[in-house]
C-alpha cells in the first residue's frame, strides 16, 4: 500500500513540475530552467521549516514567491533569445542554479547534529512531516489538494481570455503582436507562473523525500519537465497529468520488474509514443473523439 | 605571469577538445535545425566499444580510436533513424524529447555492458611533456589541437568543395528545394549525422585518452560541453565552433586556477548565459534567432 | 506524355486532391488554372514526389511515378520550378545551377549546360558569384527555371512563375516559357495570371476544390469566363 501511496506522491509532484513547463510552452517557449526553479523552491522551503521552524504552508508560499520572482528575473533577459538559444540559455541557468547549491553550505547546530544544506552532500533531515505527526495518507491528500488547485487554476486560465492570449503568442508571435498583444508581458507572465508552480512543487518535493541534493535537479529533471507536456499534448492540463502517469507510473514503476533492462525499453517507448503522436497523447483529435463519445452517451441518457 | 600564460596554454589545449565536440554539434544543428541531446551519449557508446576492445583484447590506441569512431557513427545513425528521420517538420521539440529518451537508453546500455562505474582507457602517448622556456606542453594536448584545426579545415573543404557538401548546403538552405533538384535528403541527413558523430568520436577518443578512464557520465559531459562551445562560437559557424571551444577552455582554466574546480563549471554556465543574452549570435554566428524564420540576409 | 489518373492526396483526413485526372501532351504547353486552395500546388508537389498520393497513378510515357522518391522522379526526367522559387539563398548562382545538376555525373556536359544557361539568362551570368538570396524576384525566378533545366528534364513543371513579380518581368518570364517550349521542352504550368497563361498555353484545365472541372483549348471558352472561374470558382461565380 505504501508503495502506491509513494507513487501517487511522486506523480503529484511531477505533475506540478510538468505544469510549470506547460504554461511556458503555451507561449511557444521551451524552457529548461524549470528544474532550477524547482531546486530553489526545494532548498528555500526546506531551510524555512528546518532552520526557522516555519509552518509548511507559509514556507511553500515563500517558495512560490521566490520561484516566481526568479523566473520573472530570468524571463526578461531570456526573452531576447528564441528557439534553441532559449533552450540553451535556460539550461545554462538551470545548471548554474544546481552548481550553486552544490557549493552552498549553511548549517546550524541543533542538539547533537548539524542541520541545513551541506554542499555536495546535500540537505538531509527535512523531517517536517514525521515531526508534526503527518501520516503518508495525510501527505498524499495535502499534495493532491495543491495539484488539483493548480490544475483547476490553469484549466480556468486556459478557458479564459488569458489562455487565448498565451496560445496566440505561441502560435504566431507577429500576428499576436499586430493585434496589440504585449508579447514581452505575456511571455514574462507565463514564465513567472511557471516559476511559481515549480517553486511550490520543489518545496513539496523537499519535504516528502526528506533529503535533497544538487544532482537531483540537473538537466535530466529539466528535460523531464518539458517531456511531460510535450508527450501529453498542449491541448489542456490533463495531457500533462496523463503523461506523468504514463512515464512515472507505467514506464518507471510498471517496468521495474525488468530490472536493469527497464531504461532500454523506457527510452524506446517514449520514442515510439512521440513517433506515433508527435502532437502528444491527448491532442485535438483524441479530444474530439472523447467529446463525441461523451455527448453520444448524454443523448442516450436524455432519450 | 607565468601561471597566467601556462593556464591560457592549458585552456587552449583543453578547449580544442571542446571545439571538436562543438564541430559535430554544429554539423547536426546546421543540417537539422534541431537539438540532439543524444550526441554525447552516442560518443560515450563509441568509447565503451573502444574500452571493451582495450580491456578484453589489449588493443592499441589506434585500433581503439578506429572502433570508437565507428561505434559513435553507428550510434549516431541509430539516433537519427529513431528520433529525427520520422519526425515531420515543425516537430522539433518532439525530436528533442525523443533524443533525451534515447540518451537514457544508451546510458543504460553502457551500464549493462560494463557494470563497473569506471573503466580504463588507453593513453595516446606516455612521453614526458615538452618544455618550452618556463612552460610545459603535453604531447597529447598538442595532438588534440592539431586534430581540431585539421578537422575544421577538412570540414570546410568537404562542405564547399565536394558534391556531398553541396547537397548538405542545399538541404540547409531549403529542404524542399533540395528534394526537387534530386538530392536524396534522407540519406544525406543520415550521413551527416554519422559524420558528426564520428567527429564527436575523434573528440571523445582524445579526451578519454587524456583522462585514461571512461564512465557513463561522459555522455552528458560531452553533450553539455559541445553545446556550450557551439553556442558561444555562434550557431552554424564551423570556425565559430572551434573558437567557442577555445574560449570556453581558457575561461575554465583560469577559473579553475583562481577559484577551484567547482566554480569552474559554474563559471562556464554563467559565461554562456550572459553571452547568449548580450550577444545571442555568438562570436561568429548569423543574426540572432536565425533558427526561427530568419530574414533572408540582404 | 504525362497521364494523371484519379489522383488523391490528403493532409491527414482532409483530401486536397479528390480524384484528379488529366493529360499533358508532349511538346506542348499545358496550363492549370484555378482559385486559391483548389489544390494546384498540392498536385505539383505530388507529381514531383514531395507529397505521396493516397490513391491513383501518375504515368510518364507509361512509367509509373506515384510512390517514387523525389530524387527518382528527377532522374526520370521531371523537374519542378516550385512556387516562391525556393532558390538556395546562401549559395552562389553558380552553385545553385550546380545543385540543379546534382544527379548528373558528366562534368563536361554540366559545365556546357551552365554556359548555355548563362547565354539564355545573361543576368545570371553577371551575378554568377553572387549569393542567390540577394537577387531580385525576377532574377530568382530565372535562376529557379535555369536550375530546373540543369537536370535536362523531359517535362518541366512550373508552379506560379509570375507570383509576386512586376508586369514587365512577368511578360519576360512568359517569353522564356514560350521559347523553352519552341526548343522542345514539354511544359505543365500552374498559373493565377489567366490572361498571360492563355496566351501561351496550347491546352488548359480548370481546377476547383480538388477536382478538374474543365478541359479545353484557349479558344474554347471566353476569357472572361475562364478568369471568373479561375479566380472565384464556379460556386461563387454562379451566386
Amino acid at each position: 500500500m505504501d508503495f502506491y501511496l509513494g507513487l501517487i506522491q511522486i506523480i503529484g509532484v511531477h505533475t506540478l513540475l510538468g505544469l510549470s513547463a506547460y504554461c511556458v510552452l503555451l507561449t511557444g517557449q521551451v524552457s529548461l530552467a524549470q528544474a532550477g526553479f524547482f531546486a530553489i523552491g526545494a532548498y528555500v522551503a526546506g531551510m524555512l521549516t528546518v532552520l526557522l521552524h516555519w509552518p509548511l504552508v507559509l514556507a511553500l508560499i515563500v517558495s512560490a514567491i521566490l520561484g516566481g520572482a526568479m523566473a520573472c528575473a530570468v524571463g526578461f533577459p531570456a526573452l531576447r533569445v528564441k528557439g534553441l538559444m532559449l533552450v540553451v540559455a535556460t539550461a545554462a541557468f538551470g545548471e548554474a542554479v544546481r552548481l550553486f547549491f552544490f557549493n552552498f553550505t549553511y548549517q546550524v547546530q541543533s542538539g547533537a547534529i548539524l542541520l541545513g544544506p551541506h554542499g555536495g552532500e546535500g540537505f538531509r533531515q527535512i523531517r517536517y512531516f514525521p515531526e508534526h505527526g503527518w501520516g503518508t495518507l495525510d501527505v498524499v491528500l495535502f499534495i493532491w489538494t495543491i495539484v488539483v488547485l493548480v490544475m483547476a487554476m490553469l484549466w480556468w486560465m486556459d478557458r479564459s481570455r488569458v489562455g487565448a492570449v498565451l496560445r496566440a503568442v505561441g502560435e504566431d508571435e507577429l500576428a499576436a503582436q499586430s493585434t496589440g498583444i504585449n508579447i514581452t508581458a505575456v511571455k514574462v507572465s507565463a514564465m513567472t507562473i511557471g516559476g511559481i508552480i515549480a517553486g511550490i512543487g520543489g518545496g513539496i518535493f523537499a519535504h516528502y523525500t526528506t533529503h535533497i541534493e544538487h544532482i537531483q535537479f540537473g538537466i535530466v529533471l529539466a528535460t523531464f519537465a518539458i517531456a511531460y507536456p510535450i508527450l501529453g499534448g498542449l491541448s489542456n492540463v490533463f495531457g500533462t497529468l496523463l503523461a506523468v502517469i504514463f512515464i512515472q507510473g507505467l514506464l518507471i514503476e510498471g517496468l521495474r520488474f525488468l530490472g536493469d533492462w527497464r531504461n532500454l525499453l523506457f527510452g524506446g517507448l517514449i520514442v515510439l509514443a512521440m513517433n506515433i503522436r508527435p502532437r502528444g497523447l491527448l491532442d485535438a483529435g483524441v479530444l474530439m473523439t472523447l467529446k463525441r463519445l461523451v455527448s453520444r452517451n448524454g443523448e442516450r441518457k436524455g432519450a | 605571469m607565468i601561471d597566467l600564460v601556462q593556464n591560457t596554454i592549458d585552456g587552449v589545449m583543453i578547449g580544442s577538445s571542446y571545439g571538436l565536440l562543438a564541430l559535430g554539434f554544429t554539423l547536426i544543428f546546421g543540417v537539422m535545425r534541431r537539438l540532439n541531446l543524444s550526441y554525447g551519449p552516442s560518443i560515450m557508446i563509441g568509447g565503451y566499444v573502444g574500452t571493451v576492445l582495450y580491456v578484453q583484447y589489449g588493443a592499441g590506441p589506434l585500433a581503439v580510436a578506429g572502433t570508437m569512431i565507428l561505434g559513435a557513427a553507428i550510434a549516431g545513425i541509430y539516433v537519427e533513424r529513431l528520433c529525427f528521420a520520422p519526425m515531420r517538420m515543425g516537430a522539433g521539440i518532439a525530436s528533442m524529447v525523443s533524443s533525451f529518451a534515447i540518451w537514457m537508453q544508451l546510458e543504460q546500455a553502457a551500464i549493462l555492458v560494463l557494470p563497473r562505474h569506471t573503466y580504463p582507457f588507453p593513453p595516446l602517448t606516455t612521453g614526458a611533456p615538452l618544455e618550452w622556456g618556463p612552460f610545459l606542453l603535453r604531447l597529447d594536448h598538442l595532438i588534440m589541437l592539431g586534430c581540431a584545426l585539421g578537422l575544421t579545415a577538412a570540414i570546410q573543404f568537404a562542405l564547399y568543395r565536394t558534391r556531398f557538401g553541396l547537397a548538405l548546403r542545399a538541404i540547409i538552405g531549403n529542404p524542399v528545394a533540395a528534394h526537387l533538384v534530386g538530392i536524396n535528403v534522407s540519406v544525406a541527413v543520415m550521413l551527416a549525422f554519422a559524420a558528426a558523430s564520428a567527429i564527436g568520436g575523434v573528440a571523445g577518443f582524445l579526451v578519454l585518452s587524456v583522462d585514461q578512464q571512461v564512465t557513463p557520465m561522459f555522455g552528458m559531459w560531452a553533450t553539455l560541453k559541445g553545446l556550450i562551445a557551439m553556442m558561444i562560437g555562434g550557431l552554424g559557424s564551423i570556425p565559430g565552433a572551434i573558437l567557442g571551444g577555445l574560449l570556453l577552455g581558457v575561461v575554465e582554466a583560469h577559473c579553475q586556477w583562481y577559484f577551484g574546480p567547482q566554480i569552474r563549471d559554474l563559471a562556464a554556465y554563467i559565461v554562456l548565459f550572459v553571452f547568449l543574452l548580450v550577444h545571442p549570435g555568438g562570436l561568429l554566428g548569423r543574426a540572432p534567432g536565425s533558427d526561427i524564420a530568419a530574414p533572408r540576409t540582404p | 506524355m504525362l497521364d494523371v489518373t484519379d489522383l488523391v492526396t490528403a493532409y491527414g483526413k482532409i483530401e486536397a486532391l479528390k480524384g484528379v485526372s488529366l493529360q499533358v501532351e508532349g511538346g506542348k504547353i499545358t496550363c492549370l488554372l484555378g482559385p486559391n486552395g483548389a489544390g494546384k500546388t498540392t498536385l505539383m508537389m505530388t507529381i514531383a514526389g514531395v507529397l505521396q498520393p493516397r490513391r491513383g497513378s501518375i504515368r510518364l510515357k507509361g512509367a509509373e511515378l506515384a510512390g517514387l522518391s523525389p530524387a527518382r522522379i528527377v532522374s526520370q526526367g521531371v523537374a519542378l520550378v516550385p512556387e516562391n522559387r525556393l532558390v538556395f539563398p546562401h549559395m552562389s548562382v553558380y552553385e545553385n545551377l550546380l545543385a540543379g545538376a546534382y544527379q548528373r555525373h558528366d562534368k563536361a556536359g554540366v559545365n556546357a549546360d551552365i554556359e548555355r544557361m548563362y547565354a539564355r539568362f545573361p543576368q545570371l551570368h553577371e551575378r554568377s558569384e553572387q549569393m542567390a538570396g540577394t537577387l531580385s524576384g525576377g532574377e530568382q525566378q530565372m535562376l529557379a527555371v535555369a536550375r530546373a533545366l540543369m537536370s535536362q528534364p523531359r517535362l518541366l513543371l512550373m508552379d506560379e512563375p509570375s507570383l509576386g513579380l512586376a508586369p514587365l518581368i512577368v511578360a519576360e518570364i512568359f517569353n522564356i516559357i514560350a521559347e523553352l517550349n519552341r526548343d522542345g521542352t514539354t511544359i505543365f504550368l500552374v498559373e493565377q495570371n489567366a490572361h498571360m497563361a492563355l496566351q501561351v498555353a496550347h491546352q488548359f484545365f480548370l481546377m476547383e476544390q480538388g477536382r478538374i472541372t474543365f478541359k479545353g483549348t484557349p479558344g474554347q471558352l471566353a476569357e472572361d469566363e475562364v478568369i471568373q472561374r479561375a479566380y472565384l470558382g464556379t460556386r461563387r461565380a454562379a451566386g
